[in-house]
């Protein structure tokens, strides 16, 4: 197992404080403590070349989890393994073979080119030359990145950032990747990019990776598994399949007609039906085994100008269970 | 609001305003005894052992009242491109900024208030009649307000320069020195003083200091003016570099 | 050897980066050397302002203090010059949650954090001050041997301010407000920068004996100044190992702490 962890636990301190002037003064003198789990005896096992989504909303204690596995946090109690080290020894051999890259956060020094700091991340690493220049071609060539490399980082965009980024985190070929968010805030084709060139990565070297992201096309284009955490809890841990199967095998389809339609009719009453633009389009919730027979139906009976089936489901299972947790 | 945010820091408050004028008047206070102790009873420059405390302690007081108050925020506005949010709100930049050295002076004023009757409690200081007191008191906001625009002006340097507490440290490091709070103005050269005399630096010490240890001679309301005249300089000098400022940054959309 | 060699390697790339990072800001470069100027002329002016009216301080007389006085100024320029930027950006790297990125490197974290930043205007203006150390130096008429132990006093002296303002930077794990930390620590310099016999009985014990700031340029200027007074150097002897110890502790306990600010 590259990642181990058992009851796994992170409490926080924090203060409560009024609102007000009277509040402030008042906290100057007490403050009431409040202890916050951000993570609740966590487990998880990962093995290698496993390439594992980590699921949850704001707040879940994503990045907690990741900041202890990378020993940059001490865990209040449980047991942790990170290829065979305890992260928060943080033994100098274990920090060698890990990355953590994390989407708000800058490693890069703003104030010089990214080859810079490129340099220095050698020295850190003990990157022979050699290596590092066969790397960084090879990189900048596969991000697409080759003109940038000497430009001051705080002219690029974000999107060539987070590329270099990426790349300041490989440059010593860790053997534990742990992406927190990289690709929070970018357009839809830097995004693209930044996927694509995860999964060649990945497909190629067989690095353990564990990623976090709101955007589920990430976690779909990437992840075959799906660990989902809800405050601090972990509430699931199965394949991408399964995830998208947790609130029942139905298929989501959505028709739009010529024109608007009887919207009164008898077929789609058991059907959930959601109506839009004055009964031109409807969004229908289909059992899988009805599936063929229902849509041949209403295709020769309607006049249908386009129909399909829901893009992503494993979102709006997502949606659904961060609004209500409960259901799971 | 801006007091709460004062308050908020309570540890920094410390730290950054009242610690490093406490420890200024601990050194100096050290540093005199060390002087005075070498012969009893002497007079330097017409100032005896508990003259020149008096004066020290009195340094205390008026840079409570009107230095340290601490517009970094300003700058940071500008560099971080914040200010753009400054301009939609219905009232002035600098009025935001006044509001909040107001806000700021009021705590200084209790700060230095319970500083004064600490010290009255001891003999370190001679207790001035209310008439001093409040000519004094005048006189420090004055001073304040002083300080302020020059806090602005450096802080609207931002527009140019990436880091402007160079600046500000010179600033205080040659007020410090030429105001006369680090050693009284009487023990400068004779040239140096009269050099001093035609700049505000003794204003913004020195005077306010002999106005509360009774023994300015001046009127105030000829000094006040003096002063109110430098303010308007250094506003006038404000008000063309926010200008100038504003087009720079509208231009560059930073 | 080896790993002397790493620390080397990477020390050159921080004083690399700083260089051409002062390069593309001309303005703050200038004013830096102005203000540090400045900061001479004042601190050499006041205290011969001073001795234009009395003839001793103390044990001591005009050349003596002065020499006293530059000694700290050229230790206060080094340190400007190669760590006072460095612990302000802790402060602001703990309050933004970048010490992450520190504690992630196959490399010593203080290492990192403390001597990263390097001021090169400040290195061009220490001149003036060892200027001032040499005028006042050969005014009391240092005999060669002394001379030749003089740039290792700096050193030292060095050494025991910035590994004191470590010590107390640590606490910036536990305040967060850790900016004010830095307005704590310009304190403690500014005590080191007087003399210890200006200072009263207790106030010398407790900043000799408890947190020795007054060891800083106390024990080596009068090492120097009295030949044989030994007593003040060899609790520096003393005090600085101790130092590295809590340093060492705090460091520990400090990342135990560490709650990493999140994004």
């Amino acid at each position: 197992m590259v990642i181990e962890c058992h009851g796994l636990t992170k409490e926080f301190r924090t203060y409560k404080k009024q609102p007000g002037f009277l509040g402030t003064l008042k906290s100057f003198f007490v403050r009431e403590q409040i202890l916050n789990r951000a993570v609740d005896h966590f487990d998880l096992l990962l093995e290698p070349g496993a390439l594992v989504g980590l699921l949850g909303p704001n707040g879940a204690g994503k990045t907690t989890l990741m900041k202890m596995l990378t020993g940059i946090i001490v865990p209040s109690s449980g047991k942790m393994k990170v290829l065979g080290f305890t992260p928060s020894e943080r033994k100098l051999q274990f920090r060698r073979k890990i990355a953590l890259v994390m989407g708000q956060k800058n490693q890069l020094w703003w104030d010089i080119p990214a080859m810079d700091s490129f340099l220095l991340l050698q020295k850190y690493y003990e990157i022979a030359d050699g290596d590092f220049k066969k790397r960084v071609g090879f990189l900048s060539e596969m991000l697409d990145v080759e003109k940038v490399l000497h430009i001051h980082v705080r002219k690029l965009s974000l999107g060539e950032r987070m590329k270099l980024e990426l790349m300041a985190s490989l440059l010593h070929e860790p053997e534990v990747i742990f992406l927190d968010e990289p690709t929070i805030g970018l357009d839809l084709v830097a995004q693209k990019n930044i996927r694509d060139f995860l999964r060649v990565y990945q497909e190629e070297r067989q690095t353990t990776i564990l990623l976090t992201s709101h955007y589920m096309a990430d976690v779909e284009a990437l992840c075959s598994r799906i660990v989902l955490i809800l405050g601090g809890k972990k509430r699931f841990d199965d394949s991408i399949t399964k995830f998208s199967q947790i609130l029942g095998r139905e298929k989501f389809v959505t028709f739009t007609f010529e024109r608007g339609v009887d919207q009164t009719s008898e077929i789609w009453k058991s059907h959930d039906p959601k109506w839009k633009f004055e009964g031109r389009q409807v969004e229908l919730r289909i059992p899988e085994e009805r599936l063929r027979e229902l849509s041949a139906t209403i295709l020769n009976q309607y006049p249908v100008v386009d129909f399909h089936t829901e893009k992503m489901p494993i979102e709006r299972v997502m949606s659904t269970l961060i609004s209500n947790p409960h259901l799971l | 609001m801006s007091m709460i945010a004062f308050m908020a820091y309570k540890v920094n408050f410390f730290l950054i305003i009242i610690g490093p004028a406490l420890v200024f008047f601990f050194i100096k206070y050290n540093l005199w005894s060390a002087i005075y102790s070498l012969k009893e009873g002497i007079q330097i420059q017409g100032y005896d052992f508990s003259e020149m405390i008096n004066y020290q302690v009195w340094v205390l007081i008026v840079s409570l009242l009107s230095q340290g108050f601490f517009s970094s925020q300003l700058a940071e506005d500008i560099r971080l491109g914040r200010i753009s949010s400054y301009l939609i709100y219905p009232f002035q930049f600098w009025q935001f900024h006044l509001a909040s050295f107001l806000g700021f002076q009021t705590i200084q004023m209790a700060v230095a208030g319970f500083t004064i009757l600490i010290l009255f409690g001891s003999d370190l200081v001679q207790v001035p009649t209310w008439e001093i007191l409040t000519s004094g008191l005048v006189m420090s906001f004055v001073v304040g307000l002083i300080w302020f625009s020059f806090q602005f002006l450096i802080g609207l340097s931002a527009f140019w320069l990436e880091e402007t507490w160079v600046l500000r440290v010179i600033l205080i490091t040659v007020t410090q020195f030429l105001s006369g709070s680090i050693l009284p103005l009487e023990f400068f050269p004779l040239w140096a003083k009269d050099l001093l005399s035609m700049t505000p630096f003794p204003y913004m010490t020195h005077v306010p200091v002999k106005i509360f240890m009774g023994a300015y001679e001046g009127s105030l309301p000829i000094l006040v003016g003096i002063l109110l005249l430098w303010l308007g300089i250094i506003s006038l000098v404000c008000g063309l570099m926010w200008r100038s400022g504003l087009k720079r940054y509208s231009a560059a959309g930073m | 050897m080896r790993t002397v060699r790493k620390y080397l390697g990477v020390y050159e790339h921080f004083v690399m980066t700083c260089f051409a990072e002062a390069m593309t800001y001309r303005a703050h470069f200038v004013l830096l050397i102005s203000m540090n100027f400045l900061f001479t002329l004042t601190s050499i002016g006041a205290v011969g302002f001073i001795f234009d009216h009395v003839d001793h301080v103390g044990p001591w007389d005009r050349s003596t203090f002065l020499f006293f006085v530059s000694f700290m100024l050229v230790v206060d320029h080094f340190h400007m010059s190669f760590f006072a930027e460095s612990f302000w950006q802790f402060s602001d790297d703990l309050k933004r949650g970048m010490v992450d990125f520190i504690l992630l490197r196959p490399i010593g974290g203080p290492f990192i954090i403390f001597f990263r930043h390097i001021r090169p205007g400040a290195i061009l203006s220490s001149i003036l001050s060892v200027i001032f150390l040499i005028h006042y130096g050969m005014e009391i008429g240092l005999s060669p041997v002394k001379w030749l132990i003089l740039p290792f006093l700096v050193g030292l002296s060095l050494t025991l301010l910035v590994s004191l303002e470590i010590l107390i930077s640590m606490s910036m794990f536990w305040i967060v407000e850790s900016f004010g930390i830095n307005f704590l620590r310009m304190q403690f310099q500014q005590l080191s920068r007087w003399p210890n016999f200006v200072y009263q009985f207790w106030i010398q014990k407790i900043f000799i004996f408890f947190f020795p700031v007054l060891l800083v340029g106390s024990a080596p200027v009068r090492f120097l100044v009295d030949f044989g007074d030994w007593e003040l150097l060899s609790y520096f002897v003393i005090a600085l190992p101790m130092t590295w110890l809590f340093i060492h502790l705090f460091w520990k306990l400090g990342l135990r702490y560490y709650e990493s600010a999140s994004s």
